[in-house]
């Protein structure tokens, strides 16, 4: 279906080193999810300049000229800025095209999507980004009640882009965020309400998230240091991170919420 | 043109018999011959016979590669069902989706009823009382027990009331939407007659609406008098015949109501018109997904209940109706086959020998004996007996005599209908399961195609193997 990775710094002396670190991942991924890629980076610099359009990917229908989304930015939480790139096509030419090896950040999100029911373009790509807060989603797998779900969004006035499953889970994440709830809570009730086989990596401003569903055959491997914590979806993804031979490495629980916060 | 002197063979035309007429067919040559001996319409039980679009016009589409299906043994599937906790104190907590619905004694012996309430407690659902009233067997044999307030008012009274687990105001039913119940004199004994306070012996027509509502605003009041008797305890349903579903289930729930019932054309009777049953509301199939829009466009889908009825059979019927948005079904004539109706043989338990020590025989032994002579005394056939009105059910399920009642061995009637309804609830999780869902409940319309154009456009999913839904 497709591969995820995640990486949240914990030591932001790294920060430098956020893109190529994440760059490894992705290629480490890429096999996974052939037909697009996407990449959400958090910094913790003020004003994250927009990022210059990067050319969309000549020949793909339905996607003429699509640029990399640049994401100013967040005003509400001051400190925070988030980048997002989405692109239709290989995501190794994809982390070429956007630098993604020269990026600093503090917080990452990248994806490499197989597409099951929807269609292939930059908008059906993840990072799905959604609410004030913009959340950040990424999912390897596939629900099987999200109509039903998009249609209960809807009536609260929350509208979502695409037909995509995915982007459903990211709006409902963020509607019960704006209701209330902290994330830990948020990804609890998530994995009651959504049918279907998920491994989830979830980002904010200051939290980044990993949770799969009750029966947890979608792959995942958490390393943690005390300098980073990564989630990837196959456990070489993992091996070009720095001090990886000192990490703790597992496999995350079912319906157990890994958070971290900075 | 070449002389084809097998194609124009006078002797073979002669032996054949011309085609029947499609307007005046032998249907309906026979029903013009009854009304020409009757003098008024003919009456019998059951639903519509005609063929009308329904669930076996829609398929799954169960899980493949872009989906997963959860595994049958292992993997939770839930079927619980929850009526009227918004409101009421004690809600309705059903173990499955599938609930008995409404059938009264007086068309039903008090055997059947008590059967049915056994039925429906070996399997953790509902039964619902009828036109008629409570009975203290069909009451102490149910766990859960839903009783109706009809606009007869035969057998209601706060004693019940306040002895119920849920109250069932009918509007209407499926199989006569606008029509009373009708119960002919044949099957007005003594203690069918002494509930309903009437003479024994009499055709019995109910009202066709109730004298202390008519329309939602007075209705409403209603709702908050049978509140006020059962101290806000037990959840209210309102039942509707279906024709006008969108604005009738919009205004049961303005009336107040906990759960909205709908009752589709293929539902049963004891008796009524057959104009009524073939020529009057909308199929079940169409009905439900109204209904569920309904309660979706007021974003009552989690508050209100759904309960729809009329032809449900199978697991799979049970599975495409959840999907179009029903809570649960309710079934009437499908547990009625499972007690017997329409078979050839009743069942009854052996009797041992005299001076033969007790045994402690289990309750499932059994003796069969054929009554197709019967069938065949009142003008029909087993597998096409619909003369429930008649009283003289050969199998003891729709009658009120005392010897054809005792036919129907309660315990053991209650082991089919509880088998079949746990054989339902086995089919309607696998389909669900290999939907990839944890709940039944959680089954939708995008689970859904069409076979046919019509039952597309009614369901409102797409013909199979399209994207088109028609009208969209």
């Amino acid at each position: 279906m497709c591969g995820i990775a995640g990486l949240h710094l914990k030591d932001h002396t790294y920060r430098e080193r956020l893109g190529a670190m994440v760059a490894g991942m992705l290629r480490g991924v890429a096999r996974r999810g052939p037909d697009s890629a996407g990449v959400a980076i958090h910094d913790d610099v003020p004003d994250v300049p927009d990022v210059p359009d990067v050319p969309g990917v000549p020949g793909v229908p339905g996607v003429p000229g699509v640029p990399g989304q640049a994401v100013p930015g967040v005003p509400a939480a001051p400190g925070a800025g988030l980048t997002v790139f989405r692109e239709v096509g290989d995501p190794e030419e994809f982390a070429a095209r956007i630098g993604l090896a020269g990026r600093a950040g503090v917080r990452a999100l990248a994806h490499t999507r197989m597409a099951t029911e929807s269609a292939v373009t930059a908008a059906h790509c993840h990072p799905f980004v959604a609410g004030e807060e913009r959340l950040c989603l990424v999912h390897n797998g596939s629900f099987a009640n999200h109509a039903t779900i998009r249609r209960r969004l809807a009536g609260l006035g929350i509208i979502t882009e695409t037909d995509n499953d995915s982007e459903v889970a990211a709006h409902w994440l963020a509607a019960r965020r704006a209701a209330g709830d902290d994330l830990t809570t948020a990804l609890r009730r998530l994995t009651t309400t959504f049918d279907g086989f998920f491994t989830l990596a979830v980002t904010t401003a200051d939290s980044f998230a990993v949770v799969r569903d009750p029966i947890a055959c979608k792959p995942a491997i958490i390393a943690e240091t005390d300098h980073w914590v990564a989630v990837v979806s196959e456990y070489q993804a993992l091996l070009g991170l720095p001090g990886l031979a000192d990490a703790v490495v597992f496999e995350p629980e079912p319906e157990e919420v890994y958070l971290w916060a900075s | 043109m070449t002389h084809r002197p097998d194609l124009i063979d006078p002797g073979r035309l002669a032996a054949e018999a011309p085609p029947a007429h499609h307007t005046f067919g032998p249907d309906v040559l026979a029903g013009i011959r009854e009304r020409a001996e009757l003098g008024r319409y003919p009456i019998r039980g059951w639903g519509a016979r005609r063929a009308v679009p329904d669930f076996d016009d829609l398929l799954l589409l169960t899980a493949s590669a872009s989906r997963y299906p959860l595994e049958g043994y292992r993997e939770r599937c839930d079927t619980r069902t929850v009526f009227g906790a918004r409101r009421a104190a004690r809600p309705v907590v059903l173990d499955i989706p599938i609930t008995i619905a409404g059938m009264s004694f007086g068309s039903l012996s008090a055997n059947a009823k008590e059967a049915l309430g056994r039925a429906a407690s070996m399997v953790g659902t509902s039964t619902t009382t009828g036109d008629g009233g409570m009975t203290p067997e069909e009451r102490s044999a149910s766990r859960t027990l839903v009783y109706q307030c009809l606009p007869s008012r035969y057998g209601f009274n706060p004693t019940d009331l306040r002895a119920a687990d849920a109250v069932e105001i009918v509007l209407g039913q499926g199989a006569k939407p606008g029509g009373g119940g009708m119960l002919l004199g044949q099957k007005v004994g003594a203690r069918v007659a002494g509930m309903r306070t009437l003479p024994e012996g009499v055709d019995q027509r109910s009202a066709s609406r109730h004298p202390d509502w008519t329309g939602p605003d007075d209705l409403k009041i209603k709702i908050e008098e049978i509140r006020e008797v059962t101290d806000w305890q037990i959840p209210v349903y309102v039942k509707v015949g279906a024709t006008r579903v969108d604005h009738d289930v919009r205004l049961a729930v303005a009336a107040g109501a906990d759960v909205v019932v709908v009752d589709g054309m293929q539902g049963g009777t004891g008796a009524t018109q057959d104009a009524f049953i073939e020529h009057t509301g909308i199929p079940t199939l169409a009905a439900v997904r109204l209904a569920g829009d309904a309660l979706a466009d007021l974003g009552l889908t989690t508050d209100v209940g759904l309960i729809v009825s009329g032809g449900i059979r199978t697991g799979a019927d049970v599975a495409k109706a959840l999907a179009l948005g029903a809570d649960a079904v309710s079934l009437g004539v499908a547990p009625l086959v499972a007690l017997g109706c329409n078979a050839p043989t009743y069942r009854r338990r052996p009797v041992p020998p005299p001076d033969s020590a007790p045994t402690g025989a289990s309750d499932s032994a059994y003796v069969e004996v054929d009554v197709s002579a019967e069938y065949a005394a009142l003008g029909t056939a087993p597998g096409h007996c619909v003369h429930c009105h008649t009283g003289r059910c050969p199998v003891g399920v729709t009658t009120q005599d005392d010897t054809l009642a005792a036919r129907l061995d309660p315990v053991l009637g209650a082991t089919r209908v509880a088998n079949y309804l746990r054989a339902l609830a086995m089919e309607t999780t696998m389909l669900a399961r290999a939907c990839g869902k944890s709940d039944v409940h959680r089954l939708e319309p995008e689970d859904l195609v069409a076979l046919t154009v019509e039952a597309a456009a009614m369901a409102r999913v797409p013909l199979a193997g399209t994207d088109w839904i028609p009208g969209r």
